[in-house]
């Protein structure tokens, strides 16, 4: 058994199915909280443990999967740049929008962790939780943070945005469809703006550029942050 | 272009932004510099869309695919978090309502008063 597992094979099959059976629930259920990240995470963690499968063995093949998180962030450049004649005529609201954000949730979270006494890692870990998944695992890792506690307040930012974005909308009379779709992207990144490509085109094209240009710009602001 | 060759594009400028990363004196994420040259050789006009269509369209479909096994890394940390699970909940709720306000009333403060710059520059024509 431990022979098997310990094939890259392994970690790398396992992704997969878990993964494509998150997507399969997502699109029967039809739930922010079914998200495929989340379903696959939570899948693989009960197979590791129910068979007693070390993590090492896991990572043999999650390592490799691991090694696309840099390719998969450059291509975000991709998507900004087929968006720039959106971005180009709603510049200064994306940019001012983005920094605002980016300020505010910095300064929030890193304000509350040190409210509630959290050490220095999980402090490092929470401060990047706004942006995109690929951005704030650099940030966190380059702040002394815990990677994964990152990447699941990442994610989980990103599902409550998806939920609560229409809800937001309405209690701070936010009416303009850009206005909309950056609060969503900057808030909540990619999670958040399949809910923004719902409410309609304008709202997932802001929500969209708003990922890369919020994800820029808290890199710029983390330089300052004392950790 | 051929997928190997928009494979060997995306993985050179990754490489760039590496070795940029290591020549700053400050930290900034490889990946991110990767990101930023990548914009700026489309801008350029230097590589076209169409170059990197097929293996960006690849990588940025399954986006969520490539973090499952850093998800999985939370296992090593459960005896730090469950302490602590709590307040880390409460502070994604928190910062996530109000980083929405604070990014959409900025976005709508200014399009009010780009409109409103726009209204009175007709007025003084």
């Amino acid at each position: 058994m431990d022979s098997i597992t310990s094939s890259p094979l392994f970690g790398i099959v396992l992704c997969i199915l878990t993964f494509e059976l998150g997507v399969w629930l997502n699109k029967k259920l039809k739930t922010p909280i079914c998200n495929p990240l989340l379903i696959a995470i939570a899948l693989i963690i009960a197979v590791l443990q129910i068979f007693k499968i070390p993590l090492e063995n896991f990572m043999v093949g999650g390592d490799i999967i691991s090694l696309f998180l840099a390719p998969a962030t450059a291509v975000l450049a991709l998507s900004i740049y087929s968006q720039l004649a959106v971005l180009k005529k709603h510049f200064l609201p994306v940019l001012c929008g983005c920094l605002a954000g980016s300020v505010v949730s910095i300064l929030s979270a890193g304000g509350l962790c040190i409210a509630f006494g959290l050490d220095d890692a999980l402090t490092a870990a929470m401060i990047p939780k706004s942006v995109t998944t690929p951005i704030a695992m650099e940030i966190s890792k380059q702040h002394g943070g815990l990677v994964a506690v990152t990447v699941a307040a990442v994610i989980f930012t990103g599902i409550l945005g998806a939920i609560l974005s229409p809800l937001l909308i309405r209690i701070f009379h936010i009416d303009h469809p850009v206005a909309q779709g950056v609060g969503i992207g900057t808030s909540s990144h990619a999670v958040g703006t399949t809910k923004a490509v719902e409410l309609g085109e304008i709202q997932g094209a802001m929500s969209g550029i708003s990922i890369g240009v919020s994800g820029i710009i808290t890199v710029l602001l983390s330089l300052f942050v004392p950790l | 272009m051929k997928i190997i060759v928009q494979i060997g594009v995306i993985l050179g400028i990754c490489l760039a932004g590496e070795g940029i990363s290591l020549l700053l004196p400050i930290p900034f994420p490889g990946s991110v510099i990767a990101m930023i040259l990548l914009f700026l050789l489309l801008l350029s006009g230097l590589l076209r869309p169409d170059h990197i269509r097929q293996k960006s369209d690849f990588l940025l479909q399954n986006m969520a695919f490539f973090f499952i096994p850093a998800g999985v890394g939370i296992i090593e940390h459960i005896e730090t978090l469950l302490p602590v699970l709590l307040p880390l909940l409460f502070i994604c709720l928190v910062t996530t309502i109000l980083t929405f306000a604070a990014s959409a009333f900025t976005a709508k403060l200014v399009i009010h008063l780009q409109e409103k710059a726009a209204s009175t520059n007709k007025e003084v024509e």
